[in-house]
């Protein structure tokens, strides 16, 4: 039995058709586009550019920073990066600390538990 | 004049400013993500392990906990979408003590962070404590994507932790077909130079590894995805959806510069870890000694990581129960499309139901 369809009321409904297919025409062509040889070269050079024309500003701004910060008797970033790596290596020992005080307290529990079976047997052996 | 004015009626405005203010809604707040219940059980640096709050009775359980392992440059969140809508809480729900080590948000400190020292140094220790709370000595692990880079490699390094199941999740571990991988194309020695990249900017910072997500598909990702939400607009389930994607989508964090090195040099280019010549913390990473049971879910039309990258991998390890299951869909839209909850989880499921008592 065939289903008779009604026409859509909707006067966008064939815009919204067409807009849909342009798109993926559209988004197949960038697809291969950016598969390219030629894509993966272009991107590289962008961005080489911008790291080599940014590359002197970076080094200016982190030089002035680092002699303003030392002339303010402030931390340069340096310094809080030394700092952030020692509380890590800090928090390293602890969590090693934290191990071995787990595994003393399961052979403290083991222990009292395997004196407490052994009492239990002496006692029902008297 | 009368179709003028049926044209401009109340109803027309009052649906124009629902509209205006949706949109302004959209694109000015966060959806609330991650909203599953858990308690932080250990830190590290950054690194943080979450305990989810189990609603199955400790009987009703299943013995053996399950580790989420998320990537590196992305938050976990996506595990957990929304409510009614997240992994977690679906896992949570069939009775498993859920597990999730979030990496955090690396600072400039943590540029010369390894693939080692996650794997080495993060992973044991986290995984220690899980053990410690759960009271199990066997665990499973679920990696995705970069996450399942590591889980491989901390499975072939440490076989005799108690690993008993590991699942990968489009899984990167294969780079030999380049032609097939965009961004090894994009990555090549010749055009990108990343000890350059790295010497200015510390970490890789997220907004261009953003930008290498999106641009793989540009016209779906910067104009496709607006158009979704617009032709929907009256739909508020698809704009609460799409909300909470967006907020996730656009949320990403830098990777550690020595880890992204690694991943370019030694596995896009190099192709070490499929071949067994990856070395970490001084040690070959040897994927036959992975000895757990193995389920490796790999997304048929994932254009991140194409299957290719994440098949060979079967061929390779020691594990004798393992399964390649392969399902439509994309590289995040198998956990956390529409489907989801229909395809891939339950079948996640019931492969570690059958594995974790």
């Amino acid at each position: 039995m065939s289903v008779k369809t009604e026409p859509s009321s909707d006067p966008f409904e064939a815009w919204r058709s067409m807009r849909d297919a342009t798109m993926k025409a559209w988004a197949d062509t960038m697809v291969q586009a950016v598969n390219t040889e030629a894509y993966a070269q272009a991107t590289g050079t962008l961005l080489d550019s911008y790291l080599t024309a940014t590359a002197p500003y970076r080094e200016i701004v982190e030089k002035m920073m680092t002699q303003v910060l030392q002339l303010s008797n402030m931390p340069t970033r340096n310094d809080v990066i030394g700092l952030a790596e020692r509380l890590t290596n800090l928090e390293l020992r602890l969590d090693d600390l934290d191990a071995k005080l787990d595994g003393i307290i399961e052979q403290i529990r083991r222990e009292n538990t395997d004196s407490r079976a052994s009492r239990r047997a002496a006692e029902e052996g008297r | 004049m009368a179709a003028v004015e049926s044209a401009f009626s109340t109803e027309q405005f009052r649906r124009m400013e629902e509209t205006l203010r949706t949109l302004l809604r959209l694109h000015t707040t966060r959806a609330p993500i991650g909203q599953t219940p858990k308690d932080l059980i250990w830190t590290l640096n950054k690194a943080k392990l979450y305990r989810y709050t189990p609603v199955v009775s400790e009987e009703s359980r299943h013995k053996v906990p399950l580790l989420l392992i998320f990537a590196l440059m992305n938050r976990p969140t996506i595990l957990d979408l929304r409510p009614g809508h997240s992994f977690v809480e679906y896992m949570v729900g069939k009775g498993y003590d859920v597990y999730l080590l979030d990496w955090g948000s690396p600072g400039i400190e943590d540029r010369n962070l390894k693939l080692d020292d996650y794997t080495l140094d993060y992973m044991p220790r986290a995984i220690r404590k899980m053990k410690a709370v759960a009271g199990c000595e066997e665990f499973s692990m679920l990696g995705w994507c970069i996450g399942a880079i590591l889980t491989t490699i901390y499975a072939a390094l440490r076989p005799d932790d108690g690993l008993r199941n590991l699942l990968l999740l489009t899984a990167p571990l294969d780079y030999s077909d380049k032609q097939s991988i965009s961004f090894a194309r994009w990555v090549d020695e010749r055009y990108f130079d990343v000890d350059k990249v790295l010497q200015a900017f510390g970490n890789m910072p997220p907004e261009l590894i953003e930008y290498g997500a999106k641009a793989l598909k540009p016209v779906e990702n910067y104009i496709g995805n607006y158009l979704r939400l617009w032709d929907n607009l009256e739909n508020p389930a698809v704009v609460e959806s799409w909300h909470a994607m967006n907020t996730w989508v656009n949320d990403n964090i830098p990777m550690a510069g020595a880890t992204f090195r690694q991943l370019i040099v030694d596995l896009y280019r190099g192709n070490k870890l499929i071949n067994n010549e990856m070395i970490i913390g001084g040690r070959r990473v040897d994927l036959s000694r992975i000895r757990a049971n193995l389920l490796n879910v790999v997304a048929l039309a994932d254009h991140i990581t194409p299957p290719c990258q994440s098949e060979s991998i079967m061929m390779k390890v020691g594990s004798t129960d393992k399964e390649l299951f392969r399902i439509p869909g994309g590289h995040i839209g198998i956990m956390a499309g529409s489907s989801a909850a229909k395809r891939t989880w339950p079948h996640i499921e019931a492969w570690l139901a059958a594995r974790s008592d």
